[in-house]
């Protein structure tokens, strides 16, 4: 592998545009498919119900509050999109492909999950509303407290690969996946991908306790654009699960690609179908328990990984 | 074509630190000028990895994101000032601050522009993370070890310290004392056990 490879900027945005709206799609069409619906739903109509849904968001008129802060309000739900595909570069869609596959990719990866808490907080901190604002506070504590897991599930993967490369990791799983000889790692991920995508138990930011928290004040294409920001953080994080745990590109008969696809999307079926069967946890007690609970186990998890690693 | 990308980077990033750095004077609020420092900050990390420090940079990515945000939400917390809504004024002693500002950007521009710099080719930065990882993890591991544990447990410390777990909990503030009301006067100290009992005594009237 040649060590510095030219990536042209406008060929792999086009390719990160295309791949992670057809993710906020599919997950869109995943969170229909397991929202309990009064009759039996045809397909064609769960298929379109997303892309019906944001045409009559894009048609609705723009709420607006009393001072807000505009520029910073626009330009979180896009920042949170952003955050997300800078992401996704590092992580393969191929056989020993990815966008931009750097040496530093885990550390990149981490670097857009911090900065995804700073686009929440903004988005829920611009409307100078109270709830959303509430929103935006809860949001800072959950993902300080989840970020310390994230941190110690992706440095655990890199140990058996002695390499921050998120391709490097993939590779070290020929033989054994890491979901297998890191047992305590795909459980701590999903935590931390509910957490980043304000999802069920960690919906935190827009739990219906705020009124929707930060999205309260929203409406029309700023609502379509934070759904589809969130579905977007939803496929990078299970694409990114579906990588450092379940062996990546690596299976039987089909193409790197395809596992890859199958993967993510079933970690993308899990993570959703886990946020629509717990309850959303009280701020407070959600905090404790990544704290007492998530923390000391992320811990083990670093050490049984090292010693996995080492032996 | 890869050096012209680089180039235009270049000059992006670089114009980006310096504007977001000015905007953290201009703007009205902790929370604006907070994330106007971090902007400028990940402008100049994107401008550390073209120069080929690549781990540094992006490790300038998460450290600055959350810092920002901490420091963001603490000055807010000690402000007094609602959520960091209500307009203030960001800067001190404009006269002054302005000299300083254009004395000391202009010593640094000199220094970029007239500096006898070695011109030395990199070449391909590929050892870069096993060496800081040998530095971190080989003689230096003590001091390094040494001081992120420090740093942890006086978080850990301050956070148990100041932390009730809920609006029930008072077992946190067992032993505390507040401060005197007059410096001088240790005997000032308010009676806040008997307060809260009056207050929750007239409640039980109602």
């Amino acid at each position: 592998m040649p060590d510095v490879t030219f990536i042209n900027p406008i060929l792999s945005s086009i390719a990160v545009f295309v791949l992670l709206g057809f993710g906020a799609y599919v997950a869109a069409v995943i969170n229909r498919v397991l929202t309990p619906a009064p009759r039996g739903a045809r397909l064609a109509a769960v298929l379109l119900a997303p892309i019906r849904q944001g045409f009559l968001l894009l048609k609705e008129q723009l709420n607006c509050t009393e001072r807000p802060d505009m520029m910073l309000w626009s330009v979180a739900p896009a920042a949170y999109a952003t955050v997300a595909a800078c992401a996704f570069t590092v992580v393969p869609v191929d056989s020993h492909l990815a966008i931009a596959d750097v040496r530093t990719g885990i550390v990149l990866f981490g670097a857009a999950e911090a900065l995804a808490i700073v686009a929440l907080f903004l988005h829920g901190w611009s409307p100078n509303s109270h709830l959303p604002l509430i929103g935006g506070y809860r949001f800072v504590a959950l993902g300080l407290s989840y970020e310390l897991l994230s941190m110690f599930v992706l440095i655990a993967a890199a140990l058996p690969a002695e390499s921050l490369q998120v391709s490097q990791i993939v590779s070290s799983q020929a033989k054994i996946w890491n979901v297998v000889r890191q047992p305590l790692g795909l459980p701590l991920w999903i935590v931390v991908t509910l957490g980043i995508t304000f999802t069920g138990p960690l919906n935190l930011a827009d739990g219906s306790d705020l009124a929707a928290g930060t999205a309260m004040e929203i409406s029309g294409r700023h609502l379509l654009l934070w759904k589809i920001a969130r579905n977007i953080m939803l496929t990078v994080f299970c694409a990114m699960g579906a990588s450092i745990f379940l062996g990546g590109w690596h299976g039987p008969l089909l193409a790197g690609w395809a596992w890859i696809l199958i993967k993510t999307l079933a970690l993308m079926v899990l993570v959703s179908w886990i946020g629509k069967r717990l309850a959303r946890l009280p701020a407070e007690r959600a905090v404790l328990y990544l704290w007492t609970i998530g923390l000391p186990i992320s811990f083990l998890h670093l050490l049984q990984a090292g010693i996995e690693a080492l032996v | 074509m890869n050096t012209l990308w680089t180039d235009i980077a270049f000059w992006f990033f670089s114009l980006g630190a310096i504007w977001f750095g000015w905007r953290v004077f201009r703007t009205d609020s902790m929370v604006r000028a907070s994330f106007a420092l971090l902007a400028s900050f990940l402008n100049a990390a994107a401008v550390m990895i073209l120069l080929l420090a690549e781990y540094l940079g992006v490790a300038l990515f998460f450290m600055m994101a959350v810092e920002m945000t901490v420091m963001a939400l603490f000055m807010v917390g000690f402000m007094m000032n609602p959520a960091g809504l209500n307009p203030m004024m960001m800067v001190h002693q404009h006269a002054l601050s302005i000299l300083f500002g254009v004395v000391g950007g202009a010593v640094l521009a000199a220094v970029a522009v007239f500096g006898d710099f070695p011109l030395r080719e990199m070449g391909p930065a590929v050892g870069q993370i096993d060496q800081l990882g040998t530095e971190l993890l080989g003689n230096s591991m003590l001091i390094f070890e040494t001081a992120g544990i420090a740093l942890l447990a006086t978080m850990l410390g301050a956070i148990i310290l100041s932390s009730r777990s809920n609006r029930f909990d008072t077992r946190s503030d067992d032993g505390s004392m507040p401060p005197p009301l007059d410096p001088n006067d240790p005997d000032s100290v308010p009676d806040i056990e008997q307060e809260e009992d009056q207050a929750g005594h007239s409640h039980h009237h109602h």
